[in-house]
């Protein structure tokens, strides 16, 4: 064997074990994290029961379904969507904090903690984002991945240079094909992300779901932030939801959904079931274009001295010091708007109430923090 | 489509292997074993 020959096997060793440890870190990111199924769950379906399409594809999902005892088909609902977009962290923390400790004592609460499941399997490239974070529990630590905004392109390829949406014919930018939150209602002959929004629009419709929340997190310089955004036929739920936010001193704003973007969980939702689609976001500076270093602690804690930086020159939407916005404030944000949203439905609307306990107010959440709300890990 | 795609992907693996057994400077041979890994997540579908 010639010399050059030992030295390109050598070589090519080199590149086959650096490919098998690089796979084994990018195949780890399709295990799902564990959830607990709380003292509320009455049962878990997959996405699937309700779209059989989408029946062992990276796009089925669970379905956690916390029934009261009192709820019959003519009692109100409401669905909860965590993880449309799998790198606002807070979003998908909610979710699994509604799965793991509400308990209805009227209505039925549907949540979807991963919303965009194949988007949890991958990050977004040179983003530099980390692949997962840990919440401490008294009992030991909790695991979330840190996914992606958009659906896996091993899952869904390729992006058109446009994207169309099916419905509208809005045309935007290729990449926005994987966009979960572009994609409804939905087609059920369409790509993968087009089929999961047809999936959760046909839930919608067969289960008659009276109000669905979609949770999101922001750019701390977007300007929709630190906000619900509602269809018109939402519009006078959301409005008293905030102002009964507001009286417990969580400042938000209300923006009405834009009539001409579309694709979007609170356009669409809307306009094609009798849902009432509310959207909520807070500030999450690990998805900013702003941040500096993206680490776990950016993840958790959203300190970050460029968003201090970027508030003192007037650049952002949300007010951001050296405290910056910690998970257990943006999740309480998002628990407490879900849990508003329902007192306000059960307000105007007694003779269908929607009412769960079990869940910790935001100043509750703020005080004790996230670990004690999740459940241990199972062993 | 994929298969089309993933036809090229392996072909141009195995363009970088013939590259990485006929080039004589470790150099030369260490950059194709550098495109070798992307290539190999991708033929694999993992990343
Ligand atoms: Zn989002």
């Amino acid at each position: 064997m010639k010399k050059h020959h030992i030295s390109a096997l050598i070589f090519l060793a080199i590149a086959l074990v650096a490919a098998g440890i690089a796979g084994a870190s990018f195949l780890s990111m399709r295990e799902n994290e564990y959830i607990a199924k709380g003292p509320g769950v009455s049962e878990v379906k997959m996405l699937s029961d309700w779209f059989p399409a989408l029946a062992g594809s990276p796009g089925d999902t669970e379905v956690y379904i916390l029934r009261s005892e009192s709820s019959n088909d003519d009692a109100a609902s409401m669905l909860v969507l965590g993880g449309t977009h799998p790198n606002e962290p807070a979003a998908f923390v909610a979710a699994v904090l509604l799965v793991e400790n509400a308990q209805p004592s009227a209505g039925t609460l549907y949540v979807i903690p991963r919303a965009n499941n194949s988007a949890f399997t991958h990050n977004d490239p040179q983003e530099g984002s980390p692949q997962r974070f840990t919440i401490k529990t008294p009992d030991g630590d909790r695991v979330f991945r840190f996914g992606s905004r958009a659906t896996n392109p091993v899952h869904q390829w390729p992006d058109p240079d446009v994207y169309i949406h099916a419905s509208s014919g809005q045309s935007l930018s290729g990449n926005e094909t994987r966009n979960l939150n572009r994609g409804y209602p939905g087609k059920a002959d369409g790509t993968l992300t087009e089929k999961v929004c047809y999936g959760i629009t046909e839930l919608i419709k067969k289960e008659a779901i009276t109000i669905t929340v979609d949770l999101h997190e922001a750019s701390p310089e977007y300007p929709v932030n630190m906000a619900m955004v509602a269809h018109p036929n939402a519009m006078p739920l959301a409005s008293e939801t905030v102002i009964g936010l507001e009286m417990q001193d969580i400042a938000i704003g209300l923006e009405p959904s834009p009539v001409n973007l579309r694709g979007l969980t609170h356009r669409e939702l809307g306009d094609f079931t009798d849902t009432l689609p509310v959207l909520m976001e807070t500030p999450n500076a690990s998805q900013g274009r702003l941040r500096g270093k993206t680490d776990e602690a950016l993840v958790l804690t959203g300190i970050d001295p460029w968003y201090v930086k970027a508030e003192k020159l007037g650049r952002l939407y949300v007010p951001y010091d050296g405290n910056g916005h910690p998970i257990e404030e943006r999740v309480g944000r998002h628990v407490a708007g879900i849990a508003e949203l329902a007192f306000t439905w059960t307000l105007n609307n007694p003779e269908r109430p929607l009412e769960f306990s079990g869940l910790p107010s935001y100043a509750e959440l703020l005080d004790t923090g996230l670990g004690i709300w999740l459940k241990a890990p199972e062993q | 489509m994929k298969i089309i795609y993933l036809t090229i992907l392996a072909a141009v693996l195995g363009l970088c292997l013939w590259n990485l057994f006929s080039a004589k400077k470790p150099s030369l041979q260490a950059t194709a074993a550098m495109v070798i890994v992307p290539l190999l997540l991708r033929l694999f579908l993992i990343n």
